[in-house]
């Protein structure tokens, strides 16, 4: 096992810059959430960690070698795409089962026991095709090929998409389970943040082809705070800070802080201090501009 | 009226008690206009019937009032009224669980009084 490098990743498709100057290190054996708006590049970005899409510029390393037309590092890594039912021919006609059978053959630490498990849990019917197959249903067979690959380092683009709250609090107990047992390493993105902020020991925003911030998901929230009333007061509790995303309405104000190292808001001030989740704090960095 | 809403509490109490507030801080003075049910929807994207029964609270206290087809304004001594309502509810809110916590921790009635004597 080892861990996943990726150094000055750049990526143009035609004059469009998907991607700029990327540096990220994947960690052995964390949890890890990619958040980022729609556009932002999360897809390309976990595509070219797994070097099934060429980048324009930089490299990517799994313990030191170059992954890109590397069997022996490929090996370790698994990227389970959201499928669709379409293929670039037309409807993808190929059965769940079929499906499963060429992940079995890809993957060389494949389990089978836990394939027909999870078909099992999640009631998926494998002889139906994937152009048949619902939302939810095509999640689930992304999460299969996922879990079963047993790839030390199992990457996951919005798994959760259209699956029910049931099935998404099932599918995060289960990635608990692997890291837990096999120690294995999750990169996930996902829209919904707030369930999972507690699963995720980091966190990723990416945001126009860039990454905005990496960190400790608890340490993150701690140093974040939202600072609203008078308007005077906040900027005065403030002073000195950087704030994000200000919000007005009349003499009221609201922002978000994030605090550096050593810095407090200054006392004394009639204000109210709230934490902020982990799904605000994205909105307050990464939302529209007011 | 910027502050975030928590799940710790109805939606509709979080409401009221922020323009509660706001209305303390000068943020929001006596006489003048509060943002209208439909606005404080938007700007927290709840149910505007959650807004309204936040609102509808504090008209029934007279903390607010309506004036017909204008909208909702706050009433003439809103802020007096609000003080000597939370007074009322310190002791309750804050006091009691002051002393609970202190019992717990085996602090003293006398320990206590000598640290909010000592406090600044």
């Amino acid at each position: 096992m080892g861990q996943l490098v990726c150094e000055n990743i750049e990526k143009k498709y035609g004059k469009k810059n998907v991607l700029n100057g990327v540096n990220l290190t994947i960690e052995q054996g964390k949890i890890y959430g990619l958040i980022g708006r729609n556009g932002a590049g999360k897809t390309t970005l976990l595509s070219i960690l797994t070097a099934q899409n060429p980048a324009t510029e930089g490299s990517v390393f799994y313990d030191g070698m170059p992954v890109w037309e590397n069997r022996e590092t490929l090996d370790h890594l698994c990227f389970s795409r959201e499928l669709n039912t379409l293929s670039i021919l037309g409807p993808n006609t190929i059965k769940v089962k079929e499906y499963l059978r060429m992940a079995r053959i890809y993957y060389p630490n494949w389990d089978r026991d836990m394939e027909q498990r999870l078909v099992a849990q999640f009631g998926l019917d494998v002889k139906k095709r994937i152009s048949k197959l619902s939302k939810g249903m095509l999640s689930m067979v992304t999460i299969i090929i996922a879990l079963a690959s047993k790839a030390d380092i199992t990457i996951l683009d919005e798994p959760v998409a259209g699956l029910d709250v049931v099935a998404r609090e099932d599918f995060y107990r289960l990635v608990l389970e692997e890291h837990e047992a096999a120690g294995r390493t999750f990169v996930i993105s996902t829209h919904i943040i707030e369930e999972a902020a507690n699963v995720f020991e980091k966190v990723i925003f990416l945001k126009d082809g860039s990454i905005l911030l990496e960190e400790d998901t608890q340490e993150l929230l701690e140093r974040a705070v939202h600072v609203s009333g008078l308007a005077e007061e906040v900027d005065a509790a403030c002073a000195g800070l950087t704030v994000h995303h200000t919000e007005m309405i009349g003499r009221s104000k609201g922002v978000t802080v994030l605090l550096e190292e050593g810095q407090s808001l200054a006392a004394g001030y009639d204000v109210t201090i709230q934490p902020v989740s982990l799904q605000n704090l994205f909105v307050a960095l990464c939302g529209r501009e007011e | 009226m910027n502050e975030l809403l928590s799940q710790d509490k109805s939606i509709y109490l979080q409401l009221s008690e922020m323009i509660e507030t706001d209305i303390l801080r000068g943020i929001l003075l006596e006489e003048e206009r509060v943002p209208s049910t439909n606005e404080l929807a938007k700007l927290y994207t709840i149910n505007p019937a959650t807004a309204a029964k936040g609102i509808n609270l504090l008209v029934d206290e007279g903390i607010l009032y309506k004036k017909r087809g204008i909208g909702m304004f706050v009433a003439k001594g809103a802020k007096e009224q609000i003080i000597a309502k939370r007074k009322d509810a310190f002791y309750e809110n804050y006091v009691k669980a002051l002393l609970e916590e202190a019992k717990s921790l085996g602090i003293s009635s006398d320990q206590l009084i000598e640290m909010i004597r000592t406090h600044e």
